[in-house]
């Protein structure tokens, strides 16, 4: 048996955790204000509302796999084996421990004993196995998909080998295994929900998990009161609060314009707002309120380039595009001083992540140069032609961030100065695939991950790969880089292979960065103290109060 | 006589069942051309990191991958038998969905009818009775801004102004008493235009004829003149709108619903066009088709019992002819 | 509001015909010169402004209406009054087209039924029947959703929407020039239907359809732009009236980015319906 450094990793975390919650209450709050959140001790009581969006995804977890918007309740429901927080840092949770055997391909989890499903069943290796085995395979049969993110095409098999001890195979090395299970897809329910059919999962009402608060009643598409379960013992350390929840009720109201939810908790009316507009920040801060832009670990905002259709086939008119884009006006313009220009197709809060911030600079004049040197000249209409055919693409802002769509408008001004026309197609989080599915040369994607390695599973179409750039597999070297990340046995060697794979999609064109994702924004009301955010930027309510 | 009028309402309720099917067919036909569907946008999504072979067989299961035509007729004989399916957005009972809905929508339409009913008759007595000339040429101007003033910006100024600055009302809980007002007096303001017009030209035609003078040479308070013999039969062609403006008040949901927050039809329709949900926006249209009909028929079979002027005899003739005749009204429907 | 406001016209003939000469009041003179003004921003937007509608000076995002800029900046930085003259195109064309479509479609079908009657009345009567039945902004809705999100599938929508209205009038009007001694005696004299058709009903006809067609013109303006606002046209940076806006609104701390635009479509369609009003009247 080798004891894997990531366990070493995990232990660390937490012995450090009293620290790490400091650190995580100050980032929680934002600027200048840092200890506001921690000033206070806590306060039992209280009733939350939390304005949002929608809920149109509906709820059955593994289908529409689990939104921007849909997660913020889910994370209050359910829990998750290892919870991770905003450096990326694993630390135990309904997992204690856990061991990695035989080159990482095969796993043991050690589970907190006495935790219960709030219908009073066990939180036992059974349920644990029956929750990987719907996140690796789904149920066809019954319309139920797998987690995407998951490890599935090597995974073997899970077995309860007690009470307490989960042991699970895969094929061949899965790396990334452990990280995925504090992703917040892969949310732990009980075996009766994950019995039910697809119509019935349908029902939130049936949605029965482990978490710090469990649904009360709630109006589909409108309101969703949950309320805190007083038995709850078995948060994550790492939060600094591991018992119940100080809040009586948290209510999810659905406000689908952006500027009545801002408005409404600025007039005093709801605690908190959920992705509100960037530019209202400032004015919104200046009264008081405290906007929290929590990163998540994953790619930044930007676009994945289709290099199998014209005009992106062209190595100099990605490359035109990479210089063309003035990052710093985005974030100027478009975002406020929270927000930083990409530096990588990382975040910066992911360990492998690198400052490839010269690829990445504005010069407009060489990217005319790129073009004029690949025969697009410049017409009397400001555009650039080749063959009569005008260099333009169509950019979708991405439904799940507001604010690109401004990003975007900017974007396809400050292109237009270089001579590439870019039209915007505006779509909502519904039909967001489907544009997908029709080849648009740039798409606007954005992707939280846990760990580094399941990069691999998007550079090529090797081995079921979502072949992000539509090379396929003829881009030998990026087949090399794809594979070493993937069986990487070691993160020293890995780190290498994903500095020479940033580097190398970013001189290609292959990626376009444009800032740093801030995908979920909250705007708090002064009154609402102690949030914490996790590793996928969701806020974290089990630790929050309010102030008298 | 009844033999007659019995033939008559029977002949009138199968055209409307006829209407109401063919609305159906209609709407769907429309509404297939629609591209793509939103069961594989959803498995298309890349975060489920699905193969084209898993997408299949989850449509497959839905019964998309079926010709047009095929699901046209089993869509059909399911609307027949009362089951509007389930939604694809959200797996719930369609019939679930919008029985939820209705209840929210009934409440803002009627109060918007009362609303816009008292706006009328408001504007029409000040223009016949207030004082100042001045007053009543701009009061007569009325119901035209009230036609030009977009709905969505009727709804944004009352929220900035009644919920945000003078916190009558607030946005969290758009069901209130208070923001049902608010609403409804959004969707009000469009449809109390025409109700007034109406009103106005005809109590400037009826405050002509005798008895009115005859009335009021006999002293009666120029209230009482206006409610007792002036509105009283001007009520009867602003009646006759009623079916319109129910059309009027469902369409205008979607918007005031929208900017509202409600949790409506409105809100349904616009959820279900942006995500295609076929079922949904199939069954809102057609319940909306069914209670335009239904009004109509209503109307259609009530005003020859009560309309003296309507013996046995003319009845059918009169309902033939009726379009003939109906340039005096324009396009109110049969 | 479509179809309730033609309501008003029989009784507000009544009214006029106690009036003799036609004479122009000054507020219908405001109507045409504002109608005139609109129409040019949308042929020669760039006439009334030195502005891009599509980029701005990032700098100067978010600025209050002053000289430089009439109606203040956007979040882009970019001329609002740029925006609103250059969105007239597709707000007012767009306009245009669903009133043709509606009324070459509506009277088409309006002629038919009401030439033709028989069978093609029954027929057409029904699919008039379906029109009619489904409320006019629900049915521009689904079939904007059908056709795709852009302007021009908005006005067709529109279009759509209003083609019942000119096909009841237009056969109702047909009826009843049938029913004059003019036809009649046509008909009676060997003269054929066509005939009888071009040479009497039609140029019966048209004041009334004329005066429904400016009518429906505003009424046009503010379906397409109230899908606009739902979102069910051009994407940015097209600037749509109804989508200036929309987008506008998200922004509390600049609220002439609505009222702005929101003003002009006021403006407009109050012109455009006092026109209709006095055409009406003068009829």
């Amino acid at each position: 048996m080798i004891i894997s450094k990531r366990i070493r990793r995990a232990a660390s975390a937490v012995v450090a955790a009293a620290a790490t919650t400091a650190l995580l209450a100050a980032c929680a709050a934002g600027t200048a204000s840092a200890p506001s959140s921690s000033d206070s001790a806590p306060v039992e009581g209280g009733d939350l509302t939390f304005l949002i969006q929608g809920y149109d995804a509906g709820w059955v977890s593994s289908k529409t796999s689990i939104s921007s918007y849909e997660g913020n309740l889910w994370g209050e429901i359910t829990d998750k084996l290892i919870y991770v927080d905003e450096q990326g840092t694993l630390s135990p949770w309904i997992a204690t421990s856990w061991e990695e055997l035989n080159g990482a391909t095969e796993f043991v989890l050690h589970l907190k004993e006495g935790v219960t499903f709030s219908d009073g069943s066990p939180l036992d290796a059974a349920a644990v196995v029956d929750n990987i085995n719907i996140w690796a395979k789904g149920d066809p049969d019954r319309g139920i998909s797998k987690v995407g993110l998951f490890p599935s095409g090597n995974f073997d098999r899970a077995e309860a080998t007690d009470s307490s001890t989960v042991h699970v195979f895969f094929t061949s090395p899965a790396l990334s295994f452990i990280p995925t299970l504090a992703y917040h897809g892969t949310i732990l329910l009980s075996p009766a929900t994950l019995a039910l059919s697809i119509d019935d999962q349908a029902d939130l009402a049936k949605q029965i998990g482990s978490g710090p608060f469990t649904v009360k009643s709630f109006t589909q598409g409108d309101s969703y009161v949950l309320e805190k379960r007083p038995d709850y013992d078995w948060g994550p350390e790492a939060i600094g609060h591991t018992g119940a929840a100080y809040l009586d009720t948290i209510t999810y109201k659905v406000i689908k314009d952006t500027s009545v939810r801002t408005s409404t908790v600025a007039s005093g009316q709801a605690d908190v707002a959920y992705n509100v507009e960037p530019q209202e920040i400032e004015s919104l801060t200046d009264q008081g309120f405290v906007v929290d832009t929590p990163r998540y670990l994953g790619f930044t905002d930007g676009f994945q380039v289709d290099t199998s259709v014209a005009p992106t086939n062209e190595l100099a008119v990605r490359q035109a595009i990479q210089h063309g884009i003035d990052r710093q006006d985005i974030v100027d313009t478009v975002y406020t001083d929270k927000w930083d220009v990409a530096t990588s197709f990382l975040q910066g809060n992911v360990p492998e992540a690198g400052d490839y911030s010269e690829l990445l600079s504005y010069d407009p004049d060489k990217s005319e140069e790129l073009l004029d040197e690949a025969g697009w000249v410049l017409g009397s209409d400001g555009y650039r032609s080749k063959d009569g055919t005008t260099l333009e693409f169509t950019v979708t802002p991405n439904p799940y961030v507001p604010s690109t769509q401004a990003e975007d408008e900017l974007i396809a001004q400050q292109l237009k100065r270089i001579g590439i026309k870019v039209n915007l197609n505006v779509v909502d989080v519904s039909g967001y695939a489907a544009v997908l599915a029709a080849h648009p040369p740039l798409f606007q994607t954005s992707r939280s991950f846990v760990d580094v390695g399941t990069v691999a599973g998007i550079l090529t179409s090797q081995n079921k790969g979502e072949d992000w750039f539509k090379t396929g597999t003829s881009d030998q070297k990026l087949n090399d880089l794809a594979n070493g990340i993937a069986t990487a046995s070691d993160r020293d060697s890995r780190q290498a292979l994903v500095d020479d794979l940033q580097q190398y999609v970013l001189e290609q064109g292959y990626s376009i960065p444009t800032v740093e994702l801030v995908q979920r924004l909250y705007l708090l009301s002064p009154k609402v103290k102690g949030v914490t955010f996790n590793g996928l930027a969701y806020a974290n309510f089990a630790t929050a109060w309010i102030a008298p | 006589m009844s033999r007659s009028y019995g033939r008559y309402a029977l002949l009138r309720a199968a055209q409307a069942v006829i209407v109401i099917l063919l609305a159906y067919v209609g709407t769907f036909l429309v509404i297939s051309v629609l591209p793509g569907d939103p069961i594989t946008n959803m498995l298309r999504d890349p975060q489920n990191g699905l193969t084209d072979d898993e997408i299949q067989q989850v449509v497959a299961h839905y019964g998309l991958d079926k010709p047009v035509v095929i699901q046209l007729i089993l869509s059909l004989g399911r609307f027949v038998t009362g089951d509007l399916g389930f939604s694809l957005q959200s797996n719930l009972p369609v019939s679930q969905l919008l029985g939820d809905a209705l209840p929210s929508t009934l409440t803002l339409a009627g109060t918007a009818l009362l609303l816009s009913v008292a706006i009328a008759v408001v504007i029409a007595y000040g223009v016949q009775y207030l004082p100042s000339r001045w007053a009543r040429g701009v009061l007569r101007s009325v119901p035209s801004l009230f036609l030009s003033v977009p709905n969505f910006v009727v709804g944004l100024i009352l929220i900035e102004i009644f919920a945000f600055r003078l916190h009558a009302f607030t946005t969290i809980d758009p069901d209130s008493a208070a923001a049902t007002l608010f609403a409804a007096l959004t969707l009000a303001i469009p449809v109390s235009a025409p109700l007034a017009e109406v009103l106005i030209a005809n109590l400037d035609h009826e405050s002509r004829q005798e008895y009115a003078l005859v009335a009021r040479s006999r002293g009666l308070s120029q209230a009482r003149l206006f409610a007792r013999h002036l509105v009283k039969p001007s009520m009867l062609p602003a009646v006759a709108m009623i079916a319109l403006i129910v059309g009027e008040l469902l369409g205008g949901a979607v918007i005031t619903e929208t900017i509202f927050g409600r949790d409506g039809l409105g809100t349904v329709v616009q959820k279900a066009v942006t995500s295609q949900d076929v079922p949904v926006l199939q069954a809102v249209v057609s319940l909306a088709a069914v209670v335009f009909v239904t009004v109509n028929l209503l109307a259609d079979l009530v005003s020859p019992l009560l309309d003296p002027r309507l013996d046995a005899t003319s009845r059918r003739k009169a309902t033939r002819e009726r379009d003939a005749t109906s340039e005096r009204k324009l396009e109110v429907p049969a | 509001m479509t179809s309730l406001t033609g309501l008003v016209a029989p009784t507000e003939r009544i009214r006029a015909a106690g009036r003799s000469a036609v004479r122009v009041p000054p507020t219908v003179a405001i109507a045409a010169v504002v109608i005139v003004i609109v129409l040019l921003w949308s042929l020669v937007p760039w006439l009334f402004t030195s502005y891009d509608p599509s980029v701005g000076d990032t700098a100067e995002k978010l600025t209050a209406p002053s000289g430089a800029h009439w109606f203040g900046t956007d979040h882009l930085g970019r001329d609002v009054f740029a925006r609103v003259v250059y969105g007239t195109a597709s707000s007012v064309t767009s306009a245009l087209v669903a009133v043709s479509i509606g009324l070459v479609v509506g009277s088409v079908i309006g002629l038919a039924s009401g030439f033709l009657r028989g069978a093609v009345d029954v027929v057409l009567g029904r699919v008039v029947d379906v029109l009619l039945a489904i409320p006019s902004f629900l049915l521009a809705v689904v079939i904007v959703s059908s056709l795709g999100f852009q302007t021009i599938n908005a006005a067709i929508a529109t279009g759509v929407s209003a083609i019942a209205i000119f096909a009841r009038l237009m056969r109702a009007e047909v009826l009843r020039a049938r029913g004059s001694v003019f036809v009649e005696a046509s008909y009676l004299q060997g003269g054929n239907r066509l005939h009888a058709l071009l040479g009497h009903v039609l140029p019966n006809t048209y004041k009334s359809v004329v005066a429904l067609a400016v009518l429906q013109f505003g009424t046009s303006i503010l379906v397409i732009a109230s899908l606009a606002f739902l979102g069910y046209g051009d994407p940015p940076p097209a600037s749509d009236w109804g989508l200036l806006v929309a987008s506008g609104k998200s922004y509390a701390t600049a609220p002439w980015l609505i009222y702005a635009p929101a003003l002009v479509i006021v403006i407009t369609v109050l012109s455009v319906n006092r026109i209709s009003t006095w055409l009406r009247r003068t009829q």
